[in-house]
């Protein structure tokens, strides 16, 4: 793994920051905050598997619905303890992942992202029609036992779960297995002809990215306290994760939570102007801009300031 | 000296044509043999079935005397046979030495997690094909043909290979770097390395090779020293184009 003290200093501001902005901030900016945690995880799963091996899956919200649905039945049907209840969930989804896996075997490309699409909607149409008794049907389930109360301890929650998320992701990819996922996405057949398991890596990928959805989605649902299945597996919310995965920059881990808080202050702050779906119209438009004339994201962007600034620097020193 | 490869009774049918036909030959370990014809007469679909990429219709495989015909491709490469492409397949975001790292990888998740990276291997490794010190960061957007048939080989040599076999190394490299190649070649050859060689850059090739095998329409016309296989009629009228 190859660390600098840079990034050990960059990651303790991090995390100190966001661990302070309670101080400062509104607590309805804390929710919108609170929301931007949860689509930071919902975007970092989606980089883990995507961003990284290339397979486009626009069927997240089915690994997420798995996630927030196991966890909110157990609790509120079976009174199984929470602390049981997100494990168990975390396990169903990465079994999801095995089943969103198996096309991956044969297909690849707009093929796998189409079939991954199919899974999405055939689990929006499953939840509504298979015991109802269960799942709330189409109107979905309230009153699901919640983790915390008020903005302030919410925030907490998230900002922890989406640290530890984003800190172990991209320990992991900074490892020869985040390397050897990315060459996937770059080449599969040259990772097979280097020798590796193309399979098994894939495998891991998805259950790794199902792990994160799985979590991401038991801890949304025990923050809202509430869950339907028409916000659930609904194509802005699918699209919004991908948007943020790449407007930040896919691949990076660090990038799509970048992506997260863009995308979600940048709608917040449109919301007075344009309260309806326009808003959309907008970041549509922003991302693609910046998917033009810089395709690696927000995160390049930074980085090319960084390294002016570093630059600019040395040149004074130099003088 | 043992044979490294020994090919029996290939067969390999795509629907109604047969790609490779009732084909056999031994490659014996530390020769170089070069197997030549015209285009279309199934030498990348013998090497794509050596790999696995391609399962053969009938007929085995054997590798250092163990039939591998049930083996996935990576795991015939953890057993000491790899390939390059006639057309080089690089990491395109990765440097010249994070291309060179995934060949040295262990095909397991946990060492690939708990080991570092073997950047003084890699550095030897990229050398020893002919890059210099100020390519390793480079890009394979960044290299030329020639410099990405290295980098090819020398992700190949990383996996271990003991049996080479290269598909049109020479296709599209100038002079300078056809020689620069043949040295690495000949390099390799006095290590002890088994080379199985597709090139129709016959005046290339002829220095690296023991002898040669002639192929057309899948099955074997000749095979045999150099100038006695372009000497053979069937060779001469179906790929030199000369009666």
């Amino acid at each position: 793994m190859n660390l600098r003290w840079t990034h050990v200093v960059m990651w303790l501001a991090f995390v100190a920051l966001m661990f302070a902005i309670p101080e400062f901030v509104s607590k309805g900016t804390l929710r919108t905050l609170i929301f931007a945690n949860f689509l930071a995880i919902f975007a970092i799963s989606w980089d883990v598997l995507s961003g990284r091996t290339g397979y486009i899956s626009f069927g997240h919200p089915f690994l997420i619905g798995i996630g927030a649905y196991t966890s909110a039945i157990l609790t509120k049907r079976f009174d199984v303890p929470i602390e049981f209840a997100i494990p168990a969930a975390v396990v169903m989804t990465m079994i999801g992942g095995i089943i969103v896996f198996l096309p991956a075997l044969r297909i690849k490309g707009s093929y796998f992202a189409l079939v991954t699409l199919a899974f999405m909607e055939l689990m929006y149409q499953l939840v509504q029609v298979i015991r109802p008794d269960l799942t709330g049907g189409t109107r979905g389930m309230s009153g699901v036992q919640t983790l915390t109360r008020g903005a302030v301890n919410g925030y907490y929650l998230s900002v922890s779960l989406m640290l530890a998320v984003a800190l172990s992701m991209w320990l992991l990819m900074r490892t020869q297995l985040g390397t050897a996922l990315s060459a996937v996405g770059m080449n599969e057949e040259s990772v097979r002809g280097s020798g590796l398991s193309t399979t098994k890596l894939k495998l891991f990928a998805f259950l790794t990215s199902a792990f994160v959805a799985g979590l991401g989605g038991a801890f949304y649902v025990h923050y809202l306290g509430s869950i339907a299945p028409r916000a659930l597996f609904d194509i802005n919310f699918l699209f919004t994760i991908i948007v943020a995965a790449l407007i930040g920059g896919a691949s990076t881990i660090i990038g799509p939570v970048i992506g997260a808080f863009f995308l979600t202050f940048l709608l917040e702050y449109l919301r007075p102007y344009l309260p309806g779906a326009e808003r959309y119209f907008i970041y549509g438009l922003i991302a693609l801009l910046l998917y033009m004339y810089e395709p690696k994201g927000l995160i390049a962007l930074i980085d090319k300031g960084w390294q002016r600034l570093r630059g600019a620097a040395d040149r004074k020193e130099t003088v | 000296m043992t044979s490294s490869l020994k090919i029996s009774n290939l067969v390999k049918k795509f629907g109604g044509l047969v790609a490779t036909d009732n084909l056999s030959f031994v490659v014996k370990e530390g020769q170089s043999v070069g197997l030549i014809g015209p285009n279309g007469a199934g030498k990348t679909t013998v090497f794509a079935q050596i790999m696995g990429e391609h399962r053969q219709t009938s007929g085995s495989i054997e590798l250092f005397g163990r039939e591998i015909s049930n083996d996935t491709t990576p795991e015939r490469i953890r057993r000491g046979v790899s390939r390059t492409y006639q057309v080089p397949r690089p990491f395109s975001d990765m440097s010249v030495l994070e291309n060179i790292r995934v060949g040295l990888m262990p095909n397991n998740l946990w060492q690939m997690i708990a080991s570092k990276p073997r950047r003084e291997k890699e550095t030897e490794l990229a050398l020893s094909v002919g890059f210099l010190e100020s390519d390793l960061e480079k890009t394979p957007g960044e290299l030329s043909m020639g410099d990405l048939r290295k980098l090819e080989m020398a992700r190949t040599i990383a996996t271990g290979t003991k049996v080479m076999l290269l598909d049109e190394v020479f296709a599209g490299l100038t002079v300078a770097e056809i020689a620069q190649i043949t040295q690495v070649i000949q390099k390799m050859r006095k290590d002890g390395m088994t080379f199985l060689i597709v090139s129709h850059d016959l005046k290339a090739l002829e220095p690296l090779i023991d002898h040669v095998i002639a192929i057309n329409h899948g099955s074997k016309i000749a095979e045999g020293g150099f100038n006695e296989v372009m000497n053979d009629a069937d060779v001469r009228s179906s790929y030199l184009g000369v009666v």
